[in-house]
């Protein structure tokens, strides 16, 4: 008798992948080889057609009635959400005093500020309230007693106004950003990003681990969909309200011994750039030369520095200025530099550098475009607005897993992909898999020269863009009109730092003429300069 | 800016750049450029979903093409969330489109099996509507090609008995399909009930009731079918078989009457064919065997039958079918896959030597011949075919070389002068 209930259920084991069932005595299928009980339900799957069988098969219902008499509120489900997100950074290695001292605090701020909690005249009304579903509930008749958070929205009386600043996704990651900054730890917003975008810090569907007690249905969907993950300069936005919400006024200080300092931080994206170590003292010396190395620039302050800083993006700036001065990067003076007769394995060149980041750039942007197609946006039970969109929702992931599963069957089984928690985004040595060969090791002495005994960079150029006087903000629009005319080698930087820390190339380049502004004044009338057009319209040369 | 061009030997390189000095001159090997990346233009604005999905369509299109299709296997493991796409318009071109990639897919990959085959089928089957009908016709095709006619059948069956409100009664065309090939199953198994049962009689085998069911559904089946127009050649075949073996003349004779010259059917020399098959088989008189000739050749003059045609009217016993004859034979050899036949020229030889038993041959000759002067040298009379003819086939050079003077007698004779000399030179050669 077993033998015939087991023939027809041919599903590989979960564990052994054998195919050898029988059945227990509570009537349930278990393996042979490993003793692995299946989920039958779940796993069979069955390719006949019986007509009228195309509904879904009811879900089954909750054994215990649960009586409504706990409110939810939508402030509590995203507790668990920064949670979880808290605990995994914890578990990739920072240190729990940003979870426990710092988040915490600032969460309990917001809950404060927006007046949801450890408030004496908390807001109870309805846009704030977690509509539960309950598959025994008709959802047309509790419907009735809810009007949506949208609805809400639109009628905005002052004190509704607040539900403008109602936590969502998006702000969730720029509450943890905060947090980082705060306790100083070394992650900078676009190593938040990659975490989110590898899987890492769980964002996607965060909402599949929040307790049975909070199953979301309805309008609140909304809030905890999550369609994209949020670009560097979106999250800065949202970063930057919150902190003006939360009324912070001075963050702790980011001193030079601070990792978020370009000081350290420099070194970081040298050593992931594959540039060698001895630049690093010329991009002190610029930092020096160009007032930029003080803390207060990169501590967030409501008086001296109202804009929340964007360490990573400042940091590279500087490292982009510093290559463009020791090697002018107007695709003729960096090319003369490497021709000198050293060549030996001890000299950087930056030809070399360029052939070997080129190679390693396509390689990474190719597993970046794998990543994103691998990402799966709907796995999970999903969250669906009413009982329609439900079944629908469900029967439609039903036939795509089935025919993922197929064509999982047909592929290779799958080479260790390497998800790494590393926040280099490349490796250089000579292990396997590495990206190319280090030049970390290797001296600048092909550019440098001796100058009334001191070291000083052979190249004595500097171009600039032409200045435009109109508004910061229109700037965006510029690097697009302009990049025609800029040299092919810092064109070719930088693409490949923007896509080291994953920002746009507008972005840092409005970053690097900033930093330029800086170190050579606004003021250009007091040098000389000379207005050499060497590289066509656009540019003018400083000497 | 050659230098900055990156190659993808990057070790190798990274030791010979120590050897060169100059860097601008090109270098002793070929610098490798790599092939550049495929360019993705269309998925640059999106995010989250719609990105993840386009960019994975993309690739997989990109490996389809190139025939890398264990690759396309890989990236299609990721590609069916996109039948979870919520955007209204789309979800139907979506459907399609998995169960198209898939099943091209798993033609192609060398470990695919039937039943990977089947559970796609089902699963894309039950999720659309619109494509219910047809992918179940092409499920059923796929198990007939593997030899599963009984699941064949099966699969059509159960599509026959679909009803989806309205889209079963828009879908009506298909159905008629779907109704068209099951019918044609039915007659497949007939046939291996027959060929099983080979070793009996006649009589016995028409008392066969399994076999009278089937051919019983096919008929009904048919029937209704072949009412509607359209080109139903292997349906009709099939039927036509069957009721010759019950005996049923009239009715088989009234089917391919009907389908020959129905003007709301496509115009269909096959039909004609058919009829003419079937009339010959069972001894009809000539004059019916000719009627049904002349529209075929109407319709196809370049139709092997026409020589059929043409041998008819040159043993019949009236004068006017010679001349018709010769004109059949001529609209035949304008087209050139008839120009190195021996039996067409040798027709034309006979029929023009029955024309010259009449006075007035030449005049009959000529005039079918007008149209034709310009080009008919250019086409059969040139020292090259001459060359060919002689070489390949000397008796049809001799049949064409008698005719020549006859059919085109203003043009120089290249075609007999060339074989002549070549006839020498093998003569004298031997």
């Amino acid at each position: 008798m077993n033998d015939e209930l087991t023939a027809t259920f041919t599903q590989p084991c979960a564990q052994c992948s054998a195919v050898n069932w029988a059945v227990s005595d509570e009537g349930r299928f278990y393996c042979r080889s490993c003793h692995n009980v299946a989920e039958r339900t779940e796993d069979v799957v069955d390719t006949t057609f019986t007509p009228g069988s195309a509904r879904i098969s009811n879900l089954t219902r909750r054994s215990r009635t649960r009586t409504p008499d706990r409110q939810w509120w939508i402030c509590e489900g995203f507790q668990f959400i920064l949670k979880n997100q808290a605990d995994a950074l914890v578990d990739l290695g920072v240190s729990a005093h940003f979870r426990d001292q710092v988040l915490c605090q600032l969460w309990r701020l917001y809950l404060q500020k927006s007046r949801q909690a450890f408030t004496s005249d908390p807001i109870r009304s309805s846009a704030h309230q977690l509509r539960i579903t309950d598959s025994d509930v008709d959802s047309e008749g509790s419907g009735s007693d809810w009007s949506g958070v949208l609805g809400n929205s639109v009628h905005l009386s002052e004190s509704q106004r607040q539900v403008h600043t109602l936590m969502n996704m998006r702000r969730t990651l720029a509450l943890i950003h905060l947090a980082l900054v705060w306790s100083r730890a070394p992650l900078t917003l676009s190593d938040v990003i990659m975490l989110v975008r590898a899987g890492l810090l769980p964002y996607t569907d965060v909402y599949e681990k929040l307790p049975d007690k909070l199953k979301v249905e309805g309008v609140d969907v909304l809030t905890f969909r999550v369609h994209n993950v949020p670009s560097h300069q979106e999250l800065h936005t949202e970063a930057q309200a919150l902190v003006h919400f939360l009324q912070l006024e001075t963050f702790p200080p980011i001193s030079s011994q601070s990792q978020l300092h370009p000081a350290l931080l420099s070194l970081r994206y040298l050593s992931d750039a594959n540039l060698p170590d001895q630049l690093h003292p010329w991009l002190l010396h610029l930092m020096k030369r160009a007032a930029v190395e003080d803390q207060t620039l990169y501590t967030f302050d409501s008086t001296s520095c109202p804009v929340l800083p964007q360490h990573d993006i400042q940091t590279v700036a500087i490292i982009i200025v510093t290559i463009k001065v020791v090697f002018g990067l107007n695709d003729c003076t960096e090319w003369d530099l490497c021709d000198v007769d050293d060549q030996s394995e001890a000299v950087f060149s930056l030809r070399r550098w360029f052939r070997l980041t080129q190679a390693a750039l396509r390689s990474a942007e190719q597993s970046r475009n794998q990543l994103i197609c691998r990402t799966q946006w709907k796995s999970g039970c999903g969250l669906y607005q009413n009982r329609r969109s439900r079944s629908l929702g469900l029967k439609r992931k039903r036939t795509s897993d089935q025919v993922q599963r197929c064509f999982q069957n047909l592929s290779s089984p799958v080479a260790a992909r390497r998800c790494s928690s590393s926040s280099f985004r490349f490796c250089w040595g000579g292990d396997d898999g590495a990206d190319g060969p280090s030049l970390h090791h290797q001296k600048l002495t092909s550019v440098l020269t001796m100058n009334h005994n001191m070291l000083t960079p052979t190249n004595a150029t500097y171009w600039l863009p032409a200045r435009c006087t109109c508004y910061l903000d229109m700037h965006k629009s510029h690097f697009q009109d302009m990049k025609a005319w800029l040299p092919h080698s810092f064109l070719q930087l930088l693409n490949f730092f923007s896509f080291l820390i994953d920002v746009k190339p507008t972005v840092l380049f409005q970053e690097v003429l900033n930093l330029e502004r800086r170190l050579l004044g606004h003021n250009s009338r007091t040098r000389t300069k000379t207005r050499t057009r060497t590289l066509g319209q656009g540019t003018e040369t400083a000497t | 800016m050659d230098d900055t061009d990156p190659d993808t030997d990057i070790v190798n390189d990274f030791e010979e750049d120590k050897d060169s000095s100059d860097p601008f001159s090109k270098r002793g090997r070929q610098s490798k450029l790599p092939v550049p990346e495929p360019m993705f233009p269309s998925s640059s604005g999106l995010r989250g979903f719609r990105q993840s999905t386009t960019m994975c369509l993309e690739h997989i299109r990109e490996a389809m093409l190139h025939h890398r299709w264990q690759e396309a296997t890989e990236y299609m493991v990721y590609f069916p969330q996109i039948l979870q796409s919520t955007s209204e318009g789309s979800t139907q071109q979506n459907k399609e489109l998995v169960w198209r990639l898939c099943t091209e897919i798993l033609h192609h990959h060398p470990n695919s099996t039937l039943q990977d085959y089947n559970n796609i089928y089902e699963r894309m089957k039950h999720s659309s509507s619109k494509h219910y009908l047809m992918i179940s016709l092409e499920h059923a095709f796929h198990l007939m090609l593997h030899g599963c006619i009984e699941d064949a059948k099966h699969q059509l069956s159960v599509a026959q008995t679909w009803r989806y409100g309205k889209e079963s009664v828009i879908q009506y065309q298909k159905t008629k399909l779907i109704h068209a090939y099951s019918s044609l199953l039915d007659y497949i198994n007939w046939c291996d009930k027959k060929s099983a049962n080979d070793g009996s009689d006649h009589d016995v085998l028409v008392e066969n009731t399994e076999m009278q069911n089937s051919f019983r559904q096919v008929s009904s089946n048919l029937k209704e079918i072949l009412k509607h127009p359209g080109v139903w050649d292997p349906f009709i075949l099939s039927y036509v078989e069957m009721l010759e073996f019950y005996q049923d003349h009239t009715t088989a004779l009234s089917v391919l009457k009907n389908y020959a010259h129905d003007s709301s059917f496509p115009p269909n020399p096959n039909a004609h064919v058919y009829l003419y098959q079937y009339v010959k088989r069972h001894g009809a008189p000539q004059k019916k065997l000719l009627k049904i000739l002349k529209t075929l050749h109407v319709l196809v003059p370049s139709h092997e039958l026409m020589l059929e045609y043409s041998s008819l009217l040159l043993q019949s016993k009236k004068s006017c079918h010679g001349p018709k004859a010769l004109e059949i034979l001529l609209d035949m050899l304008d087209f050139s896959c008839w120009r190195t036949n021996l039996d067409v020229w040798k027709l034309l030889k006979a029929v023009i030597e029955k024309l010259q038993l009449k006075p007035d041959w030449k005049t009959i000759i000529l005039k079918r011949m007008s149209g034709r002067t310009d080009w008919w040298p250019a086409l059969h009379f040139t020292r090259a075919h001459a060359t060919t003819d002689s070489e390949e086939n000397p008796e049809l050079w001799a049949v064409k070389a008698s005719l020549t003077k006859i059919l085109c007698p203003d043009v120089p004779q290249s075609y007999v002068d060339a074989g002549d000399t070549d006839e020498e030179q093998i003569h004298t050669a031997l």
